[in-house]
């Protein structure tokens, strides 16, 4: 069968010529800040290929506590490519969530996020909390002493929340302690309702991108001049990024792949100066600057209070932001977003430092 | 006398040597470290020289892209890429 006689073959029965027509009139705008369009695409991509790699380690990875260890070490010593395939499951985890920090930290410098896009902001918060959460999650599956200490404590942390804390922590916990059923429960949250959600908000997300269209950033706005068709021409650019991407992800996976830490041991004391993985280290860093006791209160449930309010102020930017939805400057508005990113930046690097 | 000498010389020698004797088998002890990466040097070269052609064909594929984005700006710049509404039919 010829090209063209398959192409007739789905012409007479599906109209794809509005959709053509639809592909042809998306534009961008064409400006000096035009590279953060990309970063949206480029995290989608590392996420497909989690997904790709995440569906073949399951083929072989034990989600019960007394094999799982042993699995991942069956998994890199005696599977064929076992190990590159973890290691590049493990690396694209790094680089997709930095590449997510930098969507996330990039759109709210430019204030992406202002009148009619806020729903598109709150879909990507959402994504970005699901995205920490298979980190959390997938680290776990490790079930060595570091992952099992690490969510001891960020288990325990979101406990400390008032009124629902009890709650969320014997959910995520399947039980009072962190235990071999944590490991299952985090494995279907890993393998199974995250992917799902994911999915729904990732077409959400795009559909509201498509529907809208680009944003530009309030300065520039009556200086565009120049857009070029998504179709092809970003569509390339797009694919020359996604390459470079895979490139350094596999070269990394192939010149450092991650060791395997000693077995977790439920009843012995957490390993020395113990850190979590770096996207957390802003908050445990921010969880030692505040003393155990203040006047009185329970010190970590008051950072975790304050942490909580920080992060719903992050969210709710968009609809507290108004003179950006006007398409005035907001220049204290500004200032929230470098604070936000200057605030990762620098307790992460203390984090890591230290 | 002289054996005395001798004697406490070796008593000596094997008083020292017991902690590094200790300090040796300790090491049997240790958890053994799991090789994340083939070991052997044959596996290493491949893996290695399978790297580099895997970045052969990825700047391969860029500058194919590279080619075809140049002759895609070049053919919009002219503007022959717009349909005519208005372009007559053959019947």
């Amino acid at each position: 069968m010829s090209y063209r006689r398959l192409k007739n073959w789905f012409d007479e029965r599906y109209d794809f010529e509005e959709i053509r027509s639809l592909t042809k009139q998306k534009v961008v705008p064409v400006h000096k800040y035009g590279i953060l369009y990309y970063t949206g695409g480029l995290t989608l991509f590392l996420f497909i290929l989690q997904f790709i790699t995440g569906m073949v380690l399951a083929f072989y990875y034990v989600p019960y506590h007394e094999q799982a260890h042993k699995s991942i070490i069956e998994i890199v010593t005696k599977l064929n490519m076992g190990w590159f395939f973890r290691s590049l499951h493990h690396w694209g985890a790094q680089i997709a969530i930095l590449a997510l920090f930098i969507h996330v930290f990039g759109t709210l410098l430019v204030k992406a996020y202002r009148k009619p896009r806020e729903i598109i902001w709150v879909t990507g918060f959402i994504l970005l909390v699901i995205s920490i959460f298979f980190g959390l999650s997938g680290y776990f599956l490790l079930w060595d002493e570091r992952a099992f200490a690490a969510v001891r404590v960020a288990t325990g942390g979101a406990g400390n929340l008032p009124l629902i804390g009890g709650f969320i922590k014997s959910f995520l916990r399947g039980g009072i302690d962190v235990t071999g059923e944590t490991l299952t429960r985090f494995y279907a949250f890993h393998v199974c309702v995250l992917p799902l959600f994911t999915i729904f908000f990732i077409g959400l997300h795009g559909l509201l991108v498509q529907y809208h269209g680009m944003s530009v950033p309030i300065s520039l706005e009556k200086d565009i001049k120049k857009y070029e068709p998504f179709f092809p021409n970003v569509l390339y650019k797009d694919f020359i990024i996604w390459l470079i991407a895979l490139g350094l992800v596999v070269t990394i996976s192939v010149l450092f792949p991650p060791e395997i830490g000693k077995k977790a041991d439920p009843l012995a004391a957490p390993p020395e100066n113990i850190k979590p993985e770096w996207y957390f280290l802003f908050l445990f860093q921010t969880l030692k600057l505040f003393p155990g006791d203040i006047m009185g209160l329970n010190g970590e449930m008051i950072a975790i209070i304050l942490i909580s309010l920080g992060i719903l102020f992050f969210l709710l930017i968009p609809f507290l932001d108004r003179k950006s939805s006007r398409g005035e400057k907001s220049t204290l508005f500004t200032w929230i977003g470098i604070l936000y990113t200057a605030y990762f930046i620098i307790m992460t690097i203390i984090g890591f430092l230290t | 006398m002289f054996t005395a000498k001798i004697f406490n010389k070796w008593i000596r020698y094997i008083i020292f040597s017991l902690p590094l004797l200790f300090f040796n088998t300790i090491i049997l002890w240790a958890d053994e470290k799991i090789e994340v990466f083939p070991s052997t040097p044959y596996d290493k070269f491949i893996i290695y020289q399978v790297l580099i052609i895997f970045w052969l064909g990825i700047i391969g594929l860029i500058v194919i892209l590279k080619m075809k984005l140049k002759e895609i700006e070049r053919i919009q710049s002219m503007g022959i890429d717009k349909e005519e509404k208005d372009i007559p039919f053959l019947d």
